[in-house]
């Protein structure tokens, strides 16, 4: 249903399509940088298991986490030391990468280094954080928030549009299902590929339940692989999973990331389903049943 | 006496370009108090038309949650071949056509296929009875 292709990479980096036909692409890495020497090893392992599988991918950590629960939580290594960092995962590994922004004065530097830029769920309505990823021009990863109708979606694209940014991947993450609690409406890919905009499905956030544990968030992990299954059998055009090598020492969303050790698994059964399913797509085209809109 | 002699000229009625959701364009009609919005491209080229029939018809038909429907392009719901006239059209012939289609409102074109103008079957009919 969504034709539109978005492109992501600049530079020396593998340069990436998103969206129609294209091959499932993966985003992932840990939640949030740690360290230099933390951020390498995990591009690097990551990229083991993608070149195994032939799965093209980028990279994911985010410099500042602004939405924590505890002011005693890991907040980040900051902007500067952050960009650093993803900068040199980009050099080394050939990757792009890409982090969110909390704050639109971040925006302008985030864009310069990052490939594709992420808007939180929490914000992804807040006009001054889209009008400043809009401005960075490069793609941007859309979160759509937790208290958001899949349909409303179309007013934030409305705004990144308006402000002269049409390079947008909406992406699934889980809707609240009264307090602490979300779940996943698998109607929610249709209903954002309507857009024209590629979709992406979240697993490690859907699985979360946010702020569960008191000042921090729990989350059903054993469920990944249930959600990966359906989303991709779905249509999606992009699969994002937190990442880490030791999840009970994660300084963030330690209760959500995806242990290491369980990323070829999933990502193996990830783009078996999606070949399957645009073998579907190419023998019978787009679903058409029952249209509302004929 | 032709069209152009009674037509509510272009900016007097509703008119919603073919990005505006459904709610926005409902709002244009209200406003207007009319019931009918014309839907334009860029260059002001009529692509579709939206009658409280029209929307009766589908809020019968389309089950989605009404949040959802009032989010959804106005253009999906669209007439998108609307019966139109010109501005030197016989009234009479045209006042006469709208009686056998059913209709209450037509929109206006010039050559070139743009929106200039709309025929309310009221003035109309008041203006050949004068």
């Amino acid at each position: 249903m969504n034709k539109k292709i978005v492109k992501v990479g600049y530079g020396d980096v593998e340069k990436i399509k998103i969206g129609g036909q294209n091959p499932l692409v993966f985003v992932g890495g840990p939640c949030a940088i740690e360290n230099r020497d933390h951020a390498l090893f995990m591009a690097g392992a990551i990229k083991k298991i993608c070149d195994k599988l032939k799965i093209q991918w980028i990279y994911k950590s985010c410099y500042d986490k602004d939405c924590r629960s505890s002011p005693k939580s890991f907040h980040g290594v900051g902007i500067e030391k952050g960009l650093e960092i993803l900068s040199e995962v980009r050099r080394l590994y050939k990757v792009p990468v890409v982090s969110d922004f909390s704050d639109p004065s971040w925006a302008d530097l985030t864009g310069e280094v990052c490939d594709l830029v992420q808007v939180p769920a929490y914000l992804c309505r807040q006009t001054s954080i889209l009008r400043a990823a809009a401005r960075t021009n490069k793609p941007i990863l859309l979160k759509k928030g937790q208290f958001m109708s899949p349909w409303n979606m179309k007013n934030s694209c409305r705004k990144l549009e308006s402000f002269g940014n049409e390079k947008i991947i909406l992406t699934e993450r889980g809707t609240f299902m009264g307090y602490n609690m979300l779940v996943n409406d698998m109607t929610s890919f249709p209903i954002m590929a309507s857009t024209g905009y590629p979709v992406c499905y979240d697993a490690t956030h859907s699985i979360q339940l946010p702020t569960s544990m008191g000042n921090i968030s729990g989350g059903q992990r054993e469920f990944i692989p249930y959600l990966v299954r359906s989303a991709v059998a779905n249509g999606i055009n992009l699969l994002f999973m937190e990442v880490h090598d030791n999840p009970a020492k994660a300084l963030s969303d330690s209760n959500t990331v995806l242990d290491l050790k369980y990323l070829e698994n999933i990502l193996y059964q990830a783009k078996k389903l999606h070949q399957i399913r645009i073998e579907i797509l190419n023998k019978l085209g787009d679903d058409n049943v029952h249209p509302t809109n004929p | 006496m032709t069209v152009n002699d009674v037509m509510i000229p272009f900016g007097d009625f509703p008119v919603v370009s073919k990005k505006m959701i459904l709610k926005e364009a409902l709002t244009e009609m209200d406003m207007a108090n009319l019931g009918l919005v014309c839907i334009i491209n860029d260059k002001k080229e009529l692509i579709g038309i939206i009658t409280d029939g029209d929307l009766r018809r589908k809020l019968l038909k389309v089950q989605k949650p009404f949040s959802s429907f009032l989010v959804d392009d106005v253009l999906i719901h669209s007439k998108r071949d609307p019966v139109t006239c010109s501005s030197n059209d016989d009234l009479k012939y045209v006042v006469e056509k709208m009686g056998r289609i059913q209709i209450w409102d037509l929109p206006v074109l010039d050559n070139e296929k743009k929106l200039i103008g709309l025929l309310h079957l009221h003035p109309a009919v008041k203006k050949l009875l004068e």
